[in-house]
């Protein structure tokens, strides 16, 4: 059960500053954490935020990927976290990592406009997929009650 | 002692003045420091750079894990501690003056006999119960009135569960997890200890107001509820908090804990996954509790459990097909104590179980004198289904005195069929091959689950007072449905809490088939019996 790849999607409410440059500070700091030890953990996969919500998939082995949600739970950012599936996967469906901002609102939206194509997010990708449609369904919904 | 010389005596100096005490403290052989109150170091001396890797600056605790801040609270002290690299040291501890203090670190050749690791959990990494003890003592000793602690006791909601369902690795994992969450949402000087199972305790330290404690217990609260991720396992367990502050210089550290404690059983009492703090009512509540506690233990070996019953009457033929037997217990000093005060604690310490094959083993004796023979029912709680003996101690009370099975009825709550319902019926088929009725009591006021009702045949529903009492059209609607679901899977139905002449007659016309309450019989002692029997079969048919 321990071997193989699995994937892991959850999605939290964010508690971090609502002010956009201490938002920006966040989001870099997080990503930064993220990617340096993801990197070691062989991790990789999406990362959808906005103003009110993270939606995450991970992609790795089973003890890292616990290792890193673990991470996350301990992060007081993080609030009310869901986990949406925890599953065995026979391929990676983000062999890179992947990051994008959805929100609608125009503060943020201008600030992080480019973080997809600059992060290679490939909205096919996860186009046909359910998983894309719902997270971003759940993030905007947050977004609209933040 | 000439091997030191060159060290002490700087060439330069004349040999006959005293040497500098500033350079034999950087000379000496072992480790000294000097710290802040906040642990930081000010001072490291060049065995300690050395053998320790101190530096200016960095903090006592990174040399020593198990280092705390109560340990300069307090004057002069001596402990073991164990570096960062797995050395021991027996460590002196003296204040230079109310900011600094001295650590004289002499090394322990050998691992000494009360090894430290003794007083840390081998599963988590956190301290244990004594060293919680002494941590705590040290806090209260310092008496410094404006910085307080507090306790904060934590055990884990549905921990067992997880245990029961995934099994005790995962359980074990689980634990250091929350071992983990724990730390992390303390500050480094608050002490984290787990005193066994999935009981914690978190010692805060520099709680200057109650609210720094309730940020702390939700915060913990917050952080334990959130989802784990274990083995591929997604798992969700909660935690309760109690917190006692020790403001009051005079409190010992074990008071504080069993305040904790109490105030940890009032939030799990409060509903799971919040805190409660301590009150001084908690105690005498709990004092109360413990002192009925101790009389209920006494009261079946020194008799002071009696049984009233309670006729109910077949609103067909107007006649008492039989009485409820119903506990009362006479305490020599507080009189009568209703059962609705003893039976949550009886359930909660078990004692039930003795008290529930006494009613048995009584009502069944006591139906045998009866001068008609009508039905006795009698109560069991559920926990008599959990302890695995109602057969044998319903068919060794039907033995014993003789009575007919079929004239005993068992009333269950729908309690009882909660947790493990095939084994809960398994008991009841095998209750009835006894020859013995069975019947759902109280029906309405809990789950009212009709799978109850399909999944064993029941010889009678018992439809809760409130809705007999009730005269709007919801009770009435309710009152007809459950009557006729009843009267269509062939089972008798049992209006409870009849009191009216105007509820007698509606009850009837809802097809109920029987009646129980005060109109058509108070309960009453077993001398009554036969008195009341004679009057109602004078009465029969004026009701």
């Amino acid at each position: 059960m321990a071997d193989g790849i699995y994937r892991l999607i959850y999605y939290s409410r964010n508690h971090i500053a609502r002010d956009e440059g201490a938002f920006a500070t966040d989001i870099e700091e997080i990503l930064e954490k993220s990617r340096a030890n993801n990197r070691r953990d062989k991790i990789t996969g999406a990362l959808l935020f906005n103003g009110g919500c993270f939606a995450q998939v991970l992609e790795g082995p089973l003890s890292k990927l616990e290792a890193a949600f673990e991470r996350i739970q301990q992060d007081e950012r993080h609030g009310d976290v869901s986990v949406l599936a925890l599953d065995q996967i026979d391929h990676r469906s983000f062999p890179n990592w992947a990051m994008s901002f959805i929100g609608i609102s125009d503060v943020h939206g201008k600030r992080f406009a480019g973080i997809g194509v600059s992060s290679g997010f490939d909205p096919a990708r996860l186009g046909g997929d359910a998983i894309y449609l719902l997270l971003k369904e759940l993030a905007i919904e947050e977004e609209d009650a933040a | 002692m000439n091997a030191l010389a060159p060290f002490l005596i700087p060439l330069d100096v004349d040999p006959q003045a005293a040497p500098d005490p500033r350079h034999i403290l950087k000379l000496l052989p072992r480790p000294v420091l000097i710290i802040g109150s906040d642990g930081v170091i000010i001072y490291a001396n060049q065995a300690s750079e050395l053998s320790l890797n101190a530096v200016t600056g960095r903090g006592v605790s990174e040399l020593f894990p198990s280092y705390h801040a109560d340990l300069v609270r307090n004057g002069s002290y001596t402990t073991l501690l164990r570096s960062n690299r797995g050395d021991f040291f027996e460590a002196v501890f003296a204040p230079l003056d109310e900011q600094q203090y001295v650590i004289d670190l002499r090394p322990c050749i050998e691992a000494p006999a009360t090894h430290p690791q003794d007083n840390f959990d081998e599963l988590t990494g956190l301290v244990k119960r004594n060293s919680l003890l002494s941590h705590l003592s040290c806090a209260l000793d310092g008496g410094q009135a404006s910085s307080s602690v507090a306790i904060h006791c934590l055990d884990l909601d549905r921990f067992k569960m997880v245990n029961d369902t995934l099994g005790h690795s995962v359980g074990d994992l689980l634990l250091k997890k929350v071992a983990d969450r724990l730390k992390a949402a303390c500050r480094p000087d608050d002490v984290v200890a787990r005193l066994g199972g999935d009981e914690f305790v978190v010692l805060q330290h520099d709680v200057e107001h109650t609210a720094a404690a309730e940020t702390l217990a939700a915060r913990m609260c917050d952080l334990i509820g959130r989802t784990y991720v274990i083995n591929g396992n997604t798992i969700n367990i909660g935690t309760s908090v109690g917190i006692a502050i020790g403001a009051d210089p005079s409190i010992q550290a074990s008071d504080l804990l069993r305040n904790g404690d109490l105030a940890l059983y009032e939030a799990k009492k409060a509903g799971r996954g919040r805190f409660r703090i301590f009150e001084p009512g908690m105690d005498a509540l709990l004092l109360q509790r413990r002192e009925m506690e101790i009389d209920l233990r006494r009261a079946l070996a020194l008799k002071q459990f009696k049984l009233n019953y309670q006729p109910f009457v077949n609103v067909v033929t107007n006649r008492v097909d039989g009485f409820e037997a119903l506990l009362r217990w006479e305490h020599p000093v507080n009189g009568n104590i209703p059962p609705l005060s003893f039976i949550s604690l009886a359930e909660e310490n078990g004692l039930i179980v003795k008290i529930g094959e006494w009613v048995m083993r009584t009502a069944c004796i006591e139906a045998m004198s009866w001068p008609q023979e009508s039905v006795v029912a009698v109560n069991v709680s559920p926990l008599q289904f959990k302890a695995d003996t109602l057969l044998e101690t319903v068919a060794s009370a039907l033995n014993r005195s003789g009575l007919p099975a079929h004239r005993l009825e068992i009333e269950i709550t729908e309690g009882a069929l909660l947790d493990d319902t095939d084994n809960v019926i398994q008991t009841l088929n095998a209750l009835r091959n006894l020859g013995v009725k069975i019947s759902m009591d109280d029906f309405g006021t809990g789950y009212s689950s009709l799978s109850y009702l399909q999944k064993f045949p029941f010889n009678k529903i018992k439809i809760d007072r409130s809705f007999v009492a009730g005269s709007g059209a919801d009770s009435e609607a309710i009152l007809r449905s459950i009557a006729s679901l009843g009267t269509s899977l062939g089972m008798a139905i049992t209006a409870e809490g009849v009191e009216t002449a105007e509820q007698m007659a509606r009850i009837r016309g809802e097809r109920c088939t029987h009646a129980q309450g005060y109109l058509t019989g108070r309960p009453m002692s077993m001398d009554q019996i036969p008195a009341f029997l004679a009057e109602n079969n004078l009465k029969e048919g004026a009701l």
